[in-house]
């Protein structure tokens, strides 16, 4: 399987979760899968202005040419898509939400109507998007409410970009854990 | 009242957040005595958005919805807020959503996070204005953007008075919480003759990338 993962880890400091990544992704590696990571807080990446360029001028491209194109590349060509994210303020990191801001090239402007209830852009691509999963650190004052707010937000985000969310886990828990729920997708 | 606005639209000036703001400001001001500060969050500098928040007491934060939530500099703003948790004399806060597609319901996610929110900021929580479809203003006819512009007005106008936000104005505005069924009926009609596709064809022709509209460049 080809796996990409968002690491929306702002700080530098909290090297905790890097590192709880980079085993999940020796662990991965081991059960045969690919993994592409992106350490977004390193990355060049415009945030998005809803210009709507790349639905009408280049079609498919954000018309700034930053990092945005690479995650875009790997997204669509990916099985399986981690985002990963320490909770800041309640939700997963402005980091994050910038990069995935940028991921609606791979959606096409044309609306569609989904299970017959809400409208939603279409595919730009003829084939299956990417299952995603969410991987979260907890913050001093996260309770059971929060963890259902993100994850109803990422199921929302799940439907926009055609596909639907696998898991939402904790980094509290083992990362073995987290490999074992990535490979039964 | 004082109020201070922070406006979340990624396209700064020129964009529908700025547009229904205006319409609710103008309500605002019709009480004697109110004012108002209304600030870009889109390339400022957050010492001045974060000194502008400790001197508010009423705070509107209004922005569009991006795949489903807050715009990435929506959220880098909130997290500069992170010093104000559990201070006292926090603002009084009140948020503001509009969606380019159709239907409300499609922000009511993010208005359960912006509730919660205010809630870690212990700050007083005014409530939430939610309205879909506003991408498609542009495209509408006059005597209907103008009834959705009133909502606005009208909303501003209770808010100068009472600092509260109407409850039945909300809930009229937000209409349609999710699209009826002859609505969705006549948008799959409008799908097949291709009329549904009009506002972005328009654009696409206008920027000579109507043949490139399928276009898939990252496939491997």
């Amino acid at each position: 399987m080809k796996i990409t993962i968002l690491n929306g880890n702002p700080d530098p400091d909290n090297q905790k979760f890097d590192d709880y990544l980079n085993n999940l992704i020796k662990l991965l590696e081991l059960s045969d899968n690919s993994v592409v990571d992106f350490k977004l807080r390193e990355m060049k990446i415009r945030h998005c202005r809803g210009c709507f360029g790349c639905w009408v001028k280049t079609p498919g491209q954000c018309i700034y040419k930053d990092d945005s194109h690479d995650i875009c590349r790997e997204y669509i060509n990916s099985d399986f898509i981690l985002f990963a994210s320490p909770l800041v303020m309640g939700f997963t990191s402005a980091v994050l939400k910038i990069a995935m801001d940028k991921l609606i090239p791979v959606l096409h402007p044309y609306i569609e109507l989904v299970d017959n209830k809400e409208c939603h852009h279409e595919k730009r691509y003829d084939k299956e998007y990417p299952f995603i999963g969410l991987l979260i650190e907890r913050e001093d004052d996260t309770n059971s409410e929060d963890i259902e707010i993100v994850s109803d937000i990422y199921v929302r985000f799940a439907i926009d970009f055609k596909t639907s969310l696998s898991f939402v886990k904790q980094t509290d828990i083992p990362v073995q854990e987290v490999s074992n729920e990535i490979n039964c997708i | 009242m004082k109020l201070t606005v922070f406006n979340g639209s990624p396209r700064g000036k020129k964009s529908n957040t700025t547009i229904l703001l205006e319409h609710f400001l103008k309500g605002f001001m019709e009480t004697e005595g109110n004012s108002y500060e209304f600030e870009y969050i889109v390339n400022k500098d957050e010492g001045k958005l974060i000194e502008m928040f400790k001197d508010a007491s009423n705070v509107i934060l209004a922005f569009p919805l991006y795949t489903g939530c807050m715009p990435g500099i929506v959220k880098s703003f909130i997290e500069s807020l992170k010093p104000f948790r559990g201070k006292k004399d926090n603002p009084r806060i009140g948020f503001m959503v509009q969606g380019g597609l159709p239907e409300s319901y499609q922000s009511r996610f993010v208005e359960r996070y912006l509730e919660k929110l205010a809630k870690r900021l212990s700050c007083q929580y005014v409530g939430c204005i939610v309205k879909g479809g506003i991408e498609g203003t542009r495209m509408m006819p006059r005597f209907m953007t103008k009834k959705i512009f009133n909502y606005f007005y009208e909303l501003g106008k209770v808010y100068g008075k009472s600092g509260k936000f109407d409850e039945m104005l909300l809930n009229r505005l937000a209409k349609p919480e999710l699209l009826p069924a002859w609505r969705r009926l006549f948008y799959k009609f409008s799908r097949l003759t291709g009329m549904a596709n009009i506002y972005w064809d328009r654009q696409l022709k206008e920027n000579n990338a109507f043949e490139k509209r399928f276009d898939k460049p990252y496939i491997r």
